[in-house]
């Protein structure tokens, strides 16, 4: 299980701050995010290419897309307008 | 007089001590090489300076300059700058300003006021359409900055039997009382760096106010309109000014700097703040933010509006929030917004005093200067800054910036400042650019006057801040865009949008990583073009200052003859300064950011700053130690 938490403009217009999620990769985490913001604001209009290109920290350090994820990690998701 | 529309034709000298004014000689060749602000106000400092006096002289001269933009209704362009010699560093420098001020001095008529001498009493000045009264301001000694300027409108309208439209600028009890760092203060925006409110109390002027019905004029007013519209436009649809500053302000910024070991914590111990969420922009727009609001004429609207004591005020920005949040270790984040409007209401500098503080927590905790302070202790805050706005008790000591107190008691290595001024909120171990910009800054440890390399290393591209290739050239390079910009009265923040949108929108993207890797090589060609700038005899779309001013004045510039203005107005200030014994030897760091490393497993950690250092120099045409010559100074028409 690995803690998501979410900033900027992307947490603002989808009312979500944090989540938790079973994935083993970044990559299988986008998914997940999406329907969790498509079930607390079907409008907001986020898709998954915009949280593709966001900047990603595992536990504090910047990471990249391909970062394997580990039980207990927590993942920051900024959009790229927050400073990517 | 001008040929150029945009500018009112009016350069006012007034003397404090004689209550007399003349006109200052600016010619139409002295704006085509300045344009205005704060271009302007460096070339009236090195023609009336000769490195003798000290700030609080009344020999030292307060110049308050618009731009030729400033008042038209051009995109964020309602800025004003002060200039003078500062006291919290001795050397020349600039405080730019969003009030109303500028949009109402050009309605007096005035295109800049200079201002020399002293007032024998406390006064206060009202300019109307180029008039100047000299009004008795004793009854407002010690009044705060709102209640200054509420009194003043009370008077003026008293005067003219009618709600009179007007512009002030005024000090609080910090600049009365000489404070090192005293702000002044617009409506609700600040000058706030380096101390221009302590040159006005040193000078016993309060405040000053100017109304007028003057209207600059605007050279194509068909051509100006159809490009400010396409900019508004771009402005809007940026990801950085459209969206991120709209909704979070620069408040947006704690979080990515977090990740990225920017934000200054435990007086720049460390780059990371464990409680960061809690002083974040996020948790501002949720917890706190009414409502966001912007200067005049400003589609960009970042000023946040949050709840104090029952009433609606202007919030922190990044640098109050990373300063009087991880820096001293507090995670308050109402405390912060109290404690901004309360040093606004002092009239004092938000960087400067909590930078000062940080220090003080540390001399504490090392046995080297007892206050009381201590990290994370901040209850009783609020009654130090009224101390030292009034220089009571250790307040009197606080009130001479953390330069000063290093000297005296020890603990230069952690004074956070250079040339006496504290830094702002971006730690430069990660973004080692931004280190040099802190350093070789003109006005001292301000992020802006350095270049903000920071927004391509990690807060709007994705350069590599721990590399020092090519960061010279592009400090050189970023600051010198910058002096043009401001010198036409625009706000630096529309600056964001020359970062092309499609690198700030995914920065995952292949192209975008390329072109972020390749950037740091790039000096040896941005040094050739800052050399013959001449080369871009064109305008483009990315950079439309140049464009904006054509329609404004009927000044025609290329981009090249802007960058040119830049770079003119960057030597000029260094030229004053060096009047006032600056060299290489001031561009320096405290050592903790040179010698010391951020991540102590990390090599790279620290600022590199004399190789860095050596590279300016040479880019910028400067000899070694750090000054343009005279041929540099020829070749630029300086003199
Ligand atoms: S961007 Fe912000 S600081 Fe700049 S002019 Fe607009 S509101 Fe003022």
């Amino acid at each position: 299980m690995v803690t998501v938490k979410l900033f900027g403009t992307l947490r603002l217009d989808s009312d979500v701050k944090e989540l938790t999620a079973e994935a083993d990769t970044i990559r299988a985490l986008y998914p997940l995010v999406l329907a969790e913001i498509r079930k607390q604001k079907p409008d907001s209009g986020i898709t998954e290419k915009a949280l593709k290109s966001c900047l990603i920290a595992v536990n504090g350090k910047q990471a990249t897309p391909q970062a394997k994820l580990r039980d207990g990690d927590t993942v920051y998701l900024f959009p790229a307008a927050a400073g990517g | 007089m001008t040929n150029y529309c945009g500018y009112m034709g009016k350069v006012l000298l007034l003397d404090l001590g004689t209550h007399t004014a003349e006109n200052y000689i600016w010619t139409d060749l002295d704006r085509e090489k300045y344009i205005g602000g704060k271009a302007m106000a460096s070339k009236i400092l090195y023609d009336n300076l000769t490195g003798a006096e000290k700030p609080f002289d009344p020999e030292n001269l307060i110049v308050i300059a618009t731009g030729p933009l400033t008042g038209t209704g051009a995109p964020s362009s309602n800025r004003f700058d002060i200039s003078s010699l500062s006291p919290l560093t001795g050397i020349t420098s600039s405080s730019n300003c969003g009030g109303n001020f500028g949009h109402y001095l050009k309605k007096a008529g005035l295109d800049a006021l200079i201002i020399r001498g002293t007032c024998e009493k406390l006064s206060w000045i009202e300019i109307n359409n180029g008039e100047f009264i000299f009004h008795d301001a004793r009854e407002l000694r010690d009044l705060k900055c709102g209640e200054t300027q509420a009194a003043l409108q009370e008077k003026l309208n008293a005067e003219h039997g009618k709600k009179v439209s007007c512009g002030m600028v005024c000090i609080g009890p910090a600049g009365e009382n000489l404070v090192r760092y005293a702000s002044v203060i617009s409506g609700e925006r600040a000058a706030g760096r380096a101390g221009m409110g302590a040159v006005f109390g040193s000078k016993n002027l309060k405040a000053i106010t100017a109304a007028g019905d003057a209207v600059p004029s605007i050279y194509d007013k068909e051509g100006a309109a159809a490009h400010r519209k396409k900019w508004v436009n771009y402005i809007r649809r940026h990801p950085l000014t459209g969206e991120q500053l709209p909704k979070m302000g620069t408040a947006g910024l704690v979080s990515s700097m977090q990740v990225h070991g920017l934000l200054s914590t435990r007086n720049y111990a460390r780059g990371q703040f464990e409680q960061f969420e809690a002083v974040s922009g996020e948790a501002l727009a949720e917890e706190l933010t009414v409502t966001n609001s912007g200067c005049l004429s400003c589609p960009i609207r970042c000023t946040r509006r949050v709840p104090v004591d029952g009433k609606t005020v202007k919030g922190p920005e990044l640098e109050t929030l990373g300063l009087l949040g991880g820096n001293i270790e507090n995670a308050n984040l109402e405390q912060i917004c109290h404690w901004n409007y309360e040093l606004d209401e002092l009239g004092m500098d938000t960087i400067s005093t909590a930078g000062t503080i940080a220090w003080a927590m540390e001399a504490g905790e090392k046995g080297l200067w007892e206050s009381g302070l201590r990290f994370g202790e901040t209850e009783g805050l609020s009654k130090i800054f009224d101390d030292i706005a009034h220089r009571r008790g250790i307040g009197a000591e606080l009130a001479e910036g953390s330069k000063r107190l290093s000297e005296k008691y020890g603990g230069k290595d952690f004074a956070i400042q250079s040339k006496g001024m504290e830094l702002a909120a971006y730690e430069p171990r990660r973004a080692v650019g931004q280190g040099l910009g802190y350093a070789v800054a003109n006005r001292g440890g301000c992020h802006l006057n350095g270049g903000y390399l920071v927004v391509l290393e990690g807060l709007g591209m994705n350069v590599n801040g721990q590399t020092p290739h090519g960061k010279a050239d592009l400090c050189m390079v970023m600051q010198d865009l910058m002096e043009a910009i401001s010198c036409g009265g625009q706000c630096l923040f529309t600056s964001y949008g020359v970062v092309p949108a499609f690198m700030v929108r995914n920065p995952n993207g292949i192209l975008q990583r390329a072109v972020n890797a390749i950037v740091p090589f790039m000096g040896p060609a941005v040094r050739i073009y800052n050399k013959i700038p001449e080369i871009a005899c064109f305008n483009i779309p990315l950079i439309p200052y140049p464009t904006e001013l054509r329609y404004t004045t009927g000044m025609k510039l290329t981009l090249g003859e802007f960058t040119r203005i830049g770079e003119r107005s960057y030597n000029v200030e260094r030229a004053v300064n060096a009047r006032f014994g600056v060299s290489a030897a001031n561009d320096k760091l405290p050592k903790r950011l040179t010698d010391t490393l951020q991540d102590p497993g990390n090599p790279k950690t620290r600022v590199p700053l004399e190789q860095m250092k050596r590279t300016y120099y040479r880019a910028r045409g400067w000899g070694k130690n750090g000054l343009p010559g005279e041929k540099k100074l020829r070749r630029l028409g300086i003199r």
